[in-house]
């Protein structure tokens, strides 16, 4: 798949595939139960017997082939599970399928057959909601212990009652014991402390000598309740810290601005430019700080013990630490964002300030030329990874990989290029994508990114510089107490240096989130990994598991 | 008995009798166990400098760091502290090892490492004993090492330390071959394994350039068998790009996973010995053992620089260079090393065949 073609096919399937209501309406025919408008997509209910047959059709059809999330939620007379679609050639396009699930026996049919990502994202909501998916594969909580009890984001739910109960009084005892079975495999815990989970991961691995037969990412260590957490808090200002906290491994203000693009979409709160610029800005800078560290963190995985390329990422990234800690006030917790703009201005004395980023951009060109000496143009690290993990571009699809991960198994789809927000639609960049669908194109994939996201940031400094004193709006004016109307639904994404970090907003007309739902790139993207390292040698899955580049606060939440 | 000292040189065990004024069974006796227990300080002083201070100012200098600096002149005194940190932790015994398996096999490792160095001639007349089978004695001290290796891998009840011990079999097995092989040609060369006649065989000149004589080191007369030999001792002591039976990126820390306090320290003292004799052996075998400019006494300052190099070697390379895959790694040392330090073998056969 080159740059260029996707883009022109794109442009031509708008013109035949169904994109308003009313076309994907007619598609779907009697599978369509009644219509709902949220405020990205259209909806459809369908009856919860149907959801293969519509999420087929809707991929076959209508091109609709990214299922970007799942939300479900409990209501007070139905539960109801929102897959939310969009499409890898046109992001633009987007529908909602609303399944309803009966209030006192919660069924609905999987999506796994249709959608492989449905799979982690149906156990979540099985795990939090309770909805239960018929024909799931293995339909087992995935953020909470298997023996939790009851299901806490469901109304009636009692957090006084014991939650846990102990593995003994969970087990099934009838159940059969396969531990003094003869067999030629070895299962092996990696994790969840081990040195290359990069966190609390749990990796179940099933080995044939060192060969990898079978592998289970298990999650969970992290979760923390953030949506609900989100839930209890008031749209305007208390919600804003929390994004720091999910992928905090120096990406804060690109999950700032998921927040804020779902929340002002919501409430329709417009940005000034001026303000569009630092967040751009700011949001690149963050970008560069991410992938350096997951390209020192992926040597390190690589290459073994305490390595110089680890240290010299480490040593770059603080350049751009330290930038954004001028302009935010944080390191890595800026809380800088409001909804309708800044929290601030830049810093004064503002030219030395852009003196700071100058410097750092004037050398980043040296600094990327040291790392391909020392890390891509390596021999044995091109033995190492090349043609190994390998992901290809349907099965990425089909399990909703996004970001680096998705743009190295050559799938050309960046939202700030295909959903534009920000500034991004004005600026000169270019969208980076490598056919390798290996560990190295992925790695090449983040370390051209620095490159383009370097021209980006150039540019906003360049524009900010010009910018006339008396304009320097940072923040439009927002009222106090935001309400948006009761049931105004929103799904609204932005390109995190992980991927697609979509947020789901239910207003319930008071001033807190009614349903918060964070769709996390690193949830989705770390669910290829049983794909790519099935047959693979132990090294291997190790080296995949680093070019995935997972944080593991943003797959648990 | 004196068959295994039948050296003209005066070795380090008589020196010791001759100085006591013992003679007989007497002074071999005394001789020799004084005369090993300084070569095994003179080790465990260079191990204690090489462990907790030099490697970590030499992967500090790699990776743009300044490491310890706080305790004493250059940091030195970190070596007393961490020695008392590392001692006085507690020694988890987990549960259902194989004891005393378990136990013995970090015994094993520094000693077989330190039973290599007792036929080293390390020049200053530090040399405990001189067999006309020294060179086949070193390889086989240092390869009871293997024996540790799978005694900890198995007896620690634990699928990280079963996977490290395999591994580190795998590599002994693959690489000790083309080792031996590549130390062979040198033994054509000089026509013995006696340490000492290999250190002699090398002191003649090789070329006079330019006023400036250089001596018959046989890593000047044969390059080649030089570098494989290097690369080999790499995966003998389990350095970049060969730290397949440790890589603390996949499994977690191989064979030692589960040792703590004395037992973990006894097994790095161990590999780093190794280093040393690794380092050692190349040193007699290719850069003419304690040779050097100035007088025959300076001999033991030689020799300990060329040994440290060896160790400043593996440093870089474990900072620098990526991790082979294992397949790979045994790929390389089966089909490439193998191959290479055979032909190697016989075509310094043969050269050495035509001209003598």
């Amino acid at each position: 798949m080159s740059l260029e073609e996707p883009r022109d096919q794109g442009t031509d399937a708008v013109a035949t595939k169904p994109t308003t209501g009313d076309e994907i309406a007619d598609l779907l025919g009697d599978l369509v139960v009644s219509r709902e408008e949220h405020v990205n997509a259209p909806g459809f209910v369908i009856r919860p017997d149907t959801v293969q047959e519509t999420l087929s059709r809707l991929r076959d059809e209508a091109g609709f082939d990214h299922l970007s999330c799942v939300t479900a939620e409990e209501y007070e007379d139905r539960y109801e599970s929102i897959y939310h679609l969009t499409s890898y050639d046109d992001r633009t396009r987007e529908a909602s399928v609303v399944v309803p699930a009966a209030k006192d026996d919660p069924r609905s049919q999987s999506a796994d057959a249709v959608f492989r990502t449905a799979d982690w994202h149906e156990r979540e909501a099985y795990d939090l909601v309770g909805i239960d998916y018929e024909e799931h594969p293995d339909l087992k909580r995935i953020l909470l212990p298997d023996t939790w009890q009851g299901h806490p984001m469901s109304l009636d739910y009692d957090q006084d009652r014991p939650q846990v109960v102990t593995l003994k009084e969970w087990e099934n005892p009838l159940a059969d014991d396969h531990r003094e079975n003869e067999g030629d495999t070895m299962y092996l815990n990696i994790g969840p402390h081990h040195p290359a989970t990069h966190g609390v991961l749990h990796v179940k691995t099933v080995l044939d000598g060192e060969q990898v037969a079978d592998v289970e990412p298990d999650i969970g260590y992290l979760h923390r309740c953030e949506e609900q957490m989100c839930q209890t808090k008031t749209y305007r200002h208390q919600i804003m810290p929390y994004p720091d906290r999910w992928d905090y491994a120096s990406s804060g203000l690109l999950n700032e601005w998921a927040y804020a693009r779902a929340a002002e979409d919501l409430n329709d709160i417009e940005v000034p430019e001026y303000a569009q610029i630092i967040r751009t800005m700011g949001a690149e800078l963050c970008r560069i700080a991410s992938h350096m560290l997951a390209v020192g963190t992926f040597a390190l995985d690589v290459y073994g013990d305490f390595t110089a390329i680890f240290m010299y990422a480490m040593r770059d990234r603080e350049i751009v630490q330290n930038i954004l800690e001028d302009l935010t006030g944080q390191r890595m917790m800026f809380n800088y964002f409001r909804l309708g703009g800044v929290v601030w201005d830049l810093p004064e004395p503002r030219d030395e300030f852009f003196e700071k980023i100058r410097d750092f951009l004037d050398d980043l060109p040296g600094t990327l030329e040291e790392y391909h000496d020392l890390i891509s143009s390596n021999e044995i690290l091109q033995v190492r990874t090349i043609d190994t993990g390998v992901l290809p571009p349907e099965v990425a699809k089909s399990y909703g990989a996004t970001g680096p991960v998705a743009r190295a198994s050559g799938i050309d789809y960046d939202l700030r290029r295909d959903d534009p927000y920000g500034y991004y639609d004005e600026l000169d960049w270019d969208v980076v994508v490598e056919d390798g669908c290996d560990n190295y194109s992925r790695l090449l994939c983040r370390m051209r990114e620095v490159e383009e996201s370097a021209k980006i940031i150039q540019q906003c400094v360049d524009l900010l510089e010009d910018w006339p004193e008396d304009e320097r709006t940072i923040q439009s004016n927002v009222p106090r107490t935001l309400r948006p109307e009761d049931d105004t639904e929103i799904y609204r994404a932005v390109e995190a240096a992980k991927g697609e970090l979509g947020i789901y907003i239910r207003a319930d007309g008071t001033d807190k989130p009614g349903r918060f739902k964070i769709r996390s790139p690193c949830f989705s993207n770390l669910q290829t990994l049983a794909e790519m390292s099935q047959g693979e040698y132990i090294p291997d899955m190790i080296a995949s598991l680093g070019s995935l580049d997972i944080v593991l606060g943003e797959v648990d939440r | 008995m004196t068959a295994p000292l039948q050296s003209d040189t005066v070795l380090l065990p008589e020196r010791i009798a001759n100085l006591l004024g013992l003679s007989g069974v007497l002074g071999d006796v005394v001789g020799g166990l004084l005369g090993a227990f300084l070569i095994a300080n003179l080790l465990l002083v260079q191990t204690a400098v090489a462990g907790p201070w030099a490697k970590r100012k030499i992967t500090a200098a790699f990776t743009d760091r300044i490491a310890v600096n706080r305790i004493g002149p250059f940091g030195l005194l970190i070596i007393v502290a961490d020695a008392v940190r590392l001692l006085s932790k507690e020694l988890v015994v987990p549960e259902h090892v194989d004891r005393p398996a378990w136990d013995l096999g970090p015994i094993v490792i520094p000693f077989s490492a330190l039973l290599g160095f007792a036929v080293i001639p390390m020049g200053s007349g530090i040399h405990l004993a001189d067999p006309e089978t020294g060179l086949a004695f070193a390889f086989a001290a240092a390869s009871i090492a293997s024996l540790g290796l799978v005694m900890m891998g198995y007896a620690s009840n634990n699928k990280y330390s079963l996977l490290g011990g395999l591994r580190a079999i795998a590599a002994n097995l693959a690489y000790e071959i083309p080792l031996i092989i590549t130390a062979a040609s040198v033994v054509i060369f000089t026509g013995s394994l006696q340490m000492s006649e290999i250190v002699a065989a090398q002191t003649e000149p090789l070329l006079t350039v330019a006023g400036v004589t250089i001596p018959q080191w046989f890593a000047f007369v044969n390059p080649f068998a030089f570098v494989l030999f290097v690369v080999a001792n790499l995966a003998e002591v389990g350095r970049n790009p060969f730290d397949i039976p440790e890589a603390p990126t996949e499994i977690v820390a191989g064979y030692q996973t589960e040792y703590s306090s004395v037992l973990f320290v006894l097994i790095y003292l161990g590999e780093f010995i190794h280093i040393f004799l690794g380092g050692a052996i190349a040193a007699t075998l290719f850069l003419g053992g304690p040779a050097g400019p100035g007088p025959e006494s300076l001999g033991f300052i030689w020799f300990v620089a060329k040994i440290w190099a060896f160790y400043f070697f593996t440093q870089w390379m474990r900072s620098a260079i990526p991790r082979l895959r294992v397949d790979q790694f045994l790929d390389v040392g089966w089909k490439g090393m193998l191959v290479l330090s055979f032909a190697n073998l016989v075509l310094t056969a043969i050269i050495v065949g035509v001209i003598a």
